[in-house]
């Protein structure tokens, strides 16, 4: 039989002619794999993601105008309810902002305490990242196993200041109350304890193979890429950049402790995809631990509140002060004319600029993948709406 | 229509990743199969079991008003504005009682609501209380029907009666 072949190229076929409608998918406001009242317009093509926008707002609460109308001890309860869950060092930031201003002197003890409670709260942070990272890509009992450790942490958090979440702790000028002596040895035997169980957490789950598979190659963000959008913190340094404020630009007392500034290495082929972000997280806890034990040895007596006058004014100026807290760098530039309130207070939250990166690394991906790249940039929507 | 190029791999390697797979899982339920038997769990039932909190837990808030000077110290304190004072001063020929730490009480106390439901347990009003009158307790089991349950009234004669249950510095 004779064939036509000019029949037959034309039967082939146009892939623009059958090309697919997208499909628009709101993946949120409710979403568990959104962590918080995120919500992300997807368009998906078949199981690709082509775009992704992210919508925030929902958890907007007006923190910044709220500041306006209160005294400069009273924004340090708002403070907390911005990353709820990294409080205290929310906090530290803010009051190391005044402090800076009014040109206070913290005393040693205080020192010492801020950081044993907020590298407590880093891997308190961390093991709520890893466990509901775990439990996105469908690993459900390893958040058990954070949050039995994480539950020992806001034991102590609750002996220290009296409440388990939002702690209004780190004050102006030093700490609320003091800690005594066998509190820090309990710390001191919780971080033996946790140092193995990071050991488990990653034979458990990170250099399993099945994670390994979910995450490696996945959301691949470039060191050139982070910069422009302006990451920071374990999304930076997952990418490969080696920038820690705690090592680089010292706040508080952290240049008298030794610790490493982990960074992505790129061990499961990309470097800066997912995997290298959890494990940025991971090898940060055993920093903290680090840190936490220099801290518990090298603790002083002696007072914890240094002089603050009763009616705290900042002088007139603006200030722009930043520290690391767990998910990156959180800025506050406070304006004061003088008052008992402040004129300004702007804050730079890291979340922020990590949500504006996923229509970066969205397009190309599976829906799953997206659910592992959102998980990877551990994002609290209390932070990014403030 | 966009699709995903998954790598090719070679026979070997997809053995290796079977071989790999099985290893590392089979590790991951040793962990898991340890909790079975060699970890207490760290749950309690609730009901019957209950924790004892620390010291400076942040509960229910109590304002003893016999020992209340009306300085409205607290209600300035509060970020959230959930005190509502109100006081009239003492006529003149009347004596004037003391607190508990010989502080003068020159007001009547009239009003000494708070709203819990509005109160963000930050512990800025303790703080400053000159007669440490106003406490945090550590009751927690106040949940209510409704928001206006929440107000307390702690002139009340019923709310000052909790004062020998929750109060935590007596």
């Amino acid at each position: 039989m004779e064939v036509n072949n000019q029949e037959i190229e034309s039967y082939e076929i146009d892939q623009e002619k059958i090309k697919s409608d997208l499909l628009t998918l709101n993946m949120g406001p409710q979403h568990p794999a959104t962590h918080g009242v995120l919500r992300v317009e997807i368009k998906t093509d078949s199981e690709v993601v082509v775009d992704a926008k992210p919508y925030i707002g929902y958890l907007h609460r007006c923190m910044e105008k709220h500041c306006e109308h209160l005294d400069y001890r009273g924004i340090i309860p708002f403070v907390d309810r911005m990353d709820y869950l990294g409080a205290m060092n929310q906090e530290l930031g803010y009051a190391t902002a005044c402090e800076k201003m009014m040109g206070l002197e913290v005393p040693e003890r205080a020192e010492y305490i801020r950081v044993i409670v907020c590298e407590l709260n880093r891997i308190a942070s961390h093991l709520l990242a890893f466990g509901t990272y775990a439990i996105d890509l469908g690993a459900f009992s390893p958040f058990l196993y954070a949050f039995q450790m994480r539950e020992k942490i806001l034991g102590f958090f609750e002996e220290i200041s009296g409440a388990r979440l939002l702690y209004n702790y780190i004050w102006i000028g030093g700490v609320w109350n003091d800690v005594d002596q066998d509190l820090i040895d309990k710390i001191q035997a919780f971080c033996d304890e946790m140092w193995e169980e990071v050991d488990k957490y990653n034979n458990l789950v990170s250099y399993n193979k099945i994670f390994i598979n979910r995450t490696a190659k996945v959301g691949t963000l470039t060191a050139e890429k982070a910069f422009d959008y302006g990451a920071t913190g374990p999304v930076l340094r997952g990418s490969g950049v080696k920038w820690d404020l705690r090592k680089d630009k010292p706040y508080s007392i952290y240049d008298r402790f030794e610790f490493d500034v982990p960074v992505g290495e790129g061990e499961q082929g990309e470097l800066g995809d997912c995997w290298d972000r959890h494990i940025v997280r991971m090898k940060e806890m055993y920093e903290s631990i680090k840190i936490i034990r220099q801290a518990c040895d090298g603790i002083v007596d002696g007072p914890i509140m240094c002089k603050v006058p009763k009616v705290i004014r900042l002088p007139e100026g603006e200030i722009y002060h930043k520290t690391e807290s767990p998910r990156g760098e959180i800025g506050f530039h406070i304006i004061s004319k003088g008052d008992k309130m402040p004129y300004r207070v702007k804050i730079k939250a890291p979340c922020f600029t990590h949500v504006s990166i996923l229509p970066h690394l969205a397009p190309g991906q599976l829906i799953a993948d997206f659910v592992a790249t959102i998980g990877s940039i551990d994002i609290v929507l209390g932070e990014v709406d403030r | 229509m966009s699709t995903i190029n998954h790598e090719s791999i070679s026979f070997f390697q997809y053995i290796k990743n079977i071989i790999g797979a099985v290893r590392t899982t089979f590790k991951g339920m040793m962990i898991t199969f340890k909790y079975v038997w060699a970890v207490k769990p760290d749950t309690i039932e609730y009901p019957e079991v209950r924790e004892v909190l620390p010291e400076r837990s942040r509960a229910r808030l109590y304002n003893d008003v016999q020992n209340c000077i009306s300085c409205n110290q607290c209600a300035m304190a509060c970020p959230v504005d959930c005190i509502y004072i109100s006081s009239k001063p003492r006529p003149k020929e009347e004596e004037v009682p003391k607190t508990s730490n010989g502080t003068p009480m020159r007001l009547i106390l009239t009003q000494f609501v708070i709203d819990e439901a509005l109160c963000c347990y930050c512990g800025l009003c303790t703080t400053v209380c000159p007669t440490e009158c106003l406490t945090h307790t550590k009751d927690y089991e106040f949940s209510q029907y409704t928001l206006d349950n929440m107000k307390y009234d702690y002139l009340d004669p019923e709310v000052v009666a909790w004062r020998d249950r929750i109060v935590k510095n007596p």
